[in-house]
């Protein structure tokens, strides 16, 4: 998969975390929704470690240094999609 | 604390930059109505909250105000690339330019910089989850204004999304008032119960 596509599938498996996320602060006992959290979060899961192998890390707490650095950020023209 | 996620909440990619529209959207970094004052009155009132609900609750809509914090600046630094001169000045935005050149600046669109003013931590979880609620509707209006004078589908998509995140979180700010009535004395009819004297 290109960055982009990548990128754009962890936008939707991500955001249907969220807003289940968000749902479940209202709703803490809502188990059907918790087992639709657990299957988007093996989506987001595999997709995450495919960007990074490729694409160098997401997250602030992973490898510092020349990976983490590397352009493009997420503000930069073509860094978000 | 914080940890950063390298990417945005939604794409955002501007072919055509346009500082008009900078100009505009930038009321969204740093107006009255804007993300930054979103996420810091959320994340501020929400030391106050008296249920596990409503501090996970604002904990999370603050947080996500930040991403879109993010987005916002996104969309004016790309709107305001390789412009010229004679471009800053006919498009009026030579009034920004002057004092930040195309740095991104919370400020709101009529100039005036960002203000703790236009939000409010009152300690009380009635008074702070009904402003959070007009809060949202405010924001969702301010985008409502700009998609009425925004044109370019690259700029409007984004938007659009932010858009409907205000009215997700009217939802859940409306749940959160629900519950923390509920939660509260069975006898208070009128959602009178000052958070300070319980």
């Amino acid at each position: 998969m290109t960055r982009g596509i990548i990128l754009q599938r962890l936008d939707a498996v991500q955001f249907a975390m969220w807003e289940l996320h968000l749902y479940m602060d209202t709703h803490p006992d809502d188990l059907a929704a918790l087992s639709l959290y657990k299957k988007y979060e093996e989506m987001n899961e595999k997709l995450v470690c495919e960007y990074e192998e490729q694409f160098g890390p997401l997250y602030g707490n992973s490898d510092p240094g020349a990976s983490w650095l590397k352009n493009p950020w997420p503000w930069d023209i073509g860094g978000s999609c | 604390m914080f940890v950063y996620e390298k990417k945005l909440q939604y794409p955002v990619k501007i072919t055509n930059p346009n500082p008009k529209y900078a100009q505009i959207i930038i009321s969204q970094y740093g107006g009255p109505d804007g993300e930054l004052g979103a996420s810091l009155r959320y994340l501020s009132q929400r030391y106050s909250m008296p249920f596990p609900e409503l501090k996970g609750l604002l904990t999370d809509i603050g947080t996500e105000e930040l991403g879109h914090l993010e987005m916002i600046g996104a969309i004016v630094y790309q709107l305001t690339r390789n412009l010229t001169p004679d471009e800053i000045k006919r498009s009026g935005f030579d009034t920004y330019f002057v004092d930040h050149t195309t740095g991104v600046y919370p400020t709101a669109a009529s100039g005036f910089p960002w203000s703790a003013a236009g939000m409010q931590s009152k300690g009380d979880l009635i008074a702070d989850l009904t402003e959070d609620m007009a809060a949202e509707q405010k924001a969702r209006v301010t985008y409502d204004n700009i998609l009425r004078l925004v044109d370019d589908p690259d700029v409007r998509e984004p938007i659009k999304f932010l858009r409907e995140r205000e009215i997700v979180h009217f939802q859940r700010f409306g749940e959160g008032l629900r519950l923390a009535t509920d939660k509260m004395d069975c006898k208070n009819f009128y959602a009178f119960n000052p958070s300070f004297d319980k």
